[in-house]
């Protein structure tokens, strides 16, 4: 697999392997950015939709693995899927906490089902030829969702405005181990998909289908955890552009011209997910978390 | 035309109004006029099958050097004459080595990554071990061919601005290539190399080559400290607090200072992470895969897993430890053996098994589905 040159000396041979990390939410506040319920659920969005999505990727990348003809490009696959897997259930994790702390989060983990087993899933129906297309289609989604988990990764590692919150460190470490491992195989997805078809054409319509519908999913998410949050008072605490564009600035919250400067990026004919955040750091935070360090064997 | 399947209703709305929800049910319908435009050309059949991109390299040795007692290092070069470069690496890449008996072992590569003409490794003979290492030392001569992967990195080297490197023996090699990347860009770095003796320790000449003022590198033989040292006095050694501590060597010495990492001002600890752990225990069995009918013999030192990859490359596993859950099978007959920290009591009830660590009794046939 061609790699695209990285910068001075950055990896690009990792071995991408799962850490079995585990985490223990019992001591985690419902408002774990203290005094910041709206960021705190913008980033709970994220334990609404992982678990489902990244079961999906596994899923996804299992079914292509019999297409990948280049050895190394299977294993960076199998490393992946290995690292997807643990992530899902880390975030499954979250959301059996927000249940036992009174935020039921099973309506929105229904629709997150039905999008990923249903929508995003196996159509039966397409056979042959069709089938396989749609099953490059699915990666060039997960593709496109790869660059925004990367460009998170990246944010997460950098976002000192977290550590001056006062956010509760094992959500700050899950955060950060995620976004580390997101930004360590930030390639895969994206080198797969040029195996399976190198062309513009697929990788643009499928990003310009991912982007807006991921902004949907969250705003979504976001209203129904602020309205189904016990501790809130109903009415009292709506989401706005304007409190999120307001803790954004405090760095809690991704810069949304960021964001969408990030997505334009992946429209250029030369992007390629090296071009995005540094290995070195996530190879750096992946020495000092506790629940990586706790994990390796 | 594919015959329309049996729509699934969308869930309901998000906040009981007892209505489907309208956006899945726009995603639904959006999918079902998308679905046959993005199919419908054959793009990854029209450029015909894709040629197969081994991830190997044909290699001879082009040197052997006693680099201290029972440490032999060799110089790889391109076995094809005028072979271009060879891949680049960073420090704390490894190679995998086929052997010629059809043993395959990692070996660090520990020359320059600078130099893209040779790669470096060098083995210490271990007598009495699973035989790779006396292979080495007594087969392999000057121009011996050998197959070797490409360099993958599971101990990569972050650069931090202060380092600290822990070598036991022979684990100086990831090590070395760190300490002249970290000389290179400047670092507040150190290294301590332990070993039985003096002359058991290779590459001395070119630490100390890396530190003119002997301020950096500390060699730390046992006989002459009267034993091996402790992890405490290990991690002292870190230029200041907060440092990187990467360390390599052998099981106890990494137990011990991974032990007393916690107590220690240092920020963050790198190992080299070793995915597949040897069989333990097995005994042999068969597998028959139910669609096919084929049948497999499960040695007592190979996992399921490796049975299934050798029939058919693009089996899915991924952590080989049993937690990651990707391997996981339908087991349609026979009696598991389960050895994996990942499946429910309820799942091993339904007949689920993760090829890569769980086995059967001896003699037994599983039936896998699929």
């Amino acid at each position: 697999m061609p790699h695209s040159p990285a910068g001075d000396g950055e990896h690009h041979d990792l071995v991408l392997q799962p850490r079995n990390v585990q985490f223990d939410w019992n001591a985690l506040p419902m408002h774990w950015i203290p005094g910041e319920p709206m960021a705190t659920h913008v980033i709970n969005v994220l334990h609404l939709l992982l678990p489902e999505g990244e079961r999906w990727f596994v899923r996804t990348f299992k079914e292509a693995l019999p297409l990948i003809r280049d050895e190394r490009l299977r294993e960076e696959v199998l490393g992946f899927v290995g690292q997807e897997a643990i992530h899902a259930e880390a975030h499954q994790g979250v959301l059996d906490h927000l249940l036992a702390k009174g935020l039921d989060p099973r309506p929105y983990t229904r629709q997150a089902e039905y999008l990923f087993q249903r929508v995003l899933g196996e159509h039966p129906e397409l056979t042959g030829t069709a089938a396989r297309e749609n099953l490059i289609e699915r990666v060039a989604v997960i593709a496109a969702i790869e660059h925004f988990t990367a460009f998170l990764g990246d944010w997460v590692l950098n976002a000192d405005g977290l550590d001056r919150a006062g956010v509760d460190p094992v959500m700050l470490d899950l955060l950060r181990w995620h976004g580390a491992e997101e930004v360590e195989h930030r390639s895969v997805a994206f080198d797969l998909l040029r195996h399976l078809d190198p062309g513009y054409a697929r990788r643009i319509r499928a990003m310009a289908i991912t982007g807006p519908v991921l902004v949907q999913l969250w705003v979504r998410g976001v209203r129904f955890l602020m309205a189904n949050d016990p501790t809130l008072r109903p009415g009292a605490a709506r989401p706005s552009w304007r409190a999120y564009t307001a803790a954004s600035g405090r760095g809690l919250l991704p810069h949304l011209g960021r964001a969408a400067r990030s997505a334009a990026r992946y429209l250029r004919r030369d992007y390629h997910p090296t071009q995005e955040g540094s290995t070195r750091q996530a190879v750096a935070y992946l020495g000092s978390s506790p629940a990586a360090r706790a994990a390796a064997h | 035309m594919s015959p329309e399947p049996t729509p699934l209703p969308p869930p309901p709305d998000l906040y009981g109004r007892g209505r489907d929800d309208r956006f899945m049910r726009f995603l639904d319908r959006a999918t079902r006029l998308y679905l046959p435009v993005s199919t419908r050309r054959n793009r990854y059949g029209r450029r015909g099958p894709l040629p197969l991109t081994p991830a190997r390299l044909q290699v001879v040795v082009a040197a052997r050097t006693v680099e201290a007692e029972d440490v032999v290092s060799l110089e790889l070069r391109p076995a094809a004459p005028g072979g271009g470069p060879l891949p680049g690496w960073q420090p704390g890449a490894h190679l995998d080595v086929d052997l010629p008996s059809g043993l395959r072992r990692q070996y660090s590569l520990n020359g320059d990554p600078a130099d893209r003409g040779s790669y470096r490794i060098a083995v210490r003979r271990i007598d009495g071990g699973a035989g790779g290492s006396l292979e080495v030392h007594q087969d392999l001569a000057v121009g011996s061919g050998l197959t070797v992967s490409h360099p993958r990195n599971a101990f990569p080297f972050a650069a931090d601005p202060a380092v600290l490197l822990i070598a036991g023996g022979i684990g100086i090699t990831p090590l070395l290539p760190m300490a002249r990347e970290a000389a290179r860009r400047g670092l507040d770095w150190r290294l301590v190399h332990t070993g039985r003796s003096r002359a058991s320790m290779p590459f001395a000449a070119e630490l100390a080559a890396l530190d003119p003022d002997g301020s950096r590198v500390v060699f730390r033989p046992d006989d002459e400290h009267g034993g091996p040292a402790d992890a405490a006095e290990l991690l002292g050694h870190a230029p200041a607090p907060g440092a990187a501590v990467y360390v390599c060597g052998p099981a106890p010495m990494l137990d011990a200072v991974r032990a007393a990492f916690d107590e220690s001002p240092a920020r963050a600890l790198h190992f080299e992470r070793f995915s597949a752990a040897p069989v333990k225990d097995g005994r042999p069995f068969t597998l028959r895969l139910r669609r096919s009918g084929v049948t497999l013999a499960v040695p007592a030192d190979r996992s399921a897993l490796d049975v299934l990859r050798d029939h058919d490359p693009a089996t899915p596993y991924s952590c080989r430890q049993g937690f990651c859950g990707v391997c996981r099978r339908s087991v349609t007959a026979g009696t598991v053996e389960h050895r994996d920290r990942r499946l429910s009591d309820q799942e091993r009830a339904e007949g689920q098994m993760l090829v890569c660590v769980s086995r059967a009794p001896e003699g037994e046939c599983l039936e896998l589905d699929g």
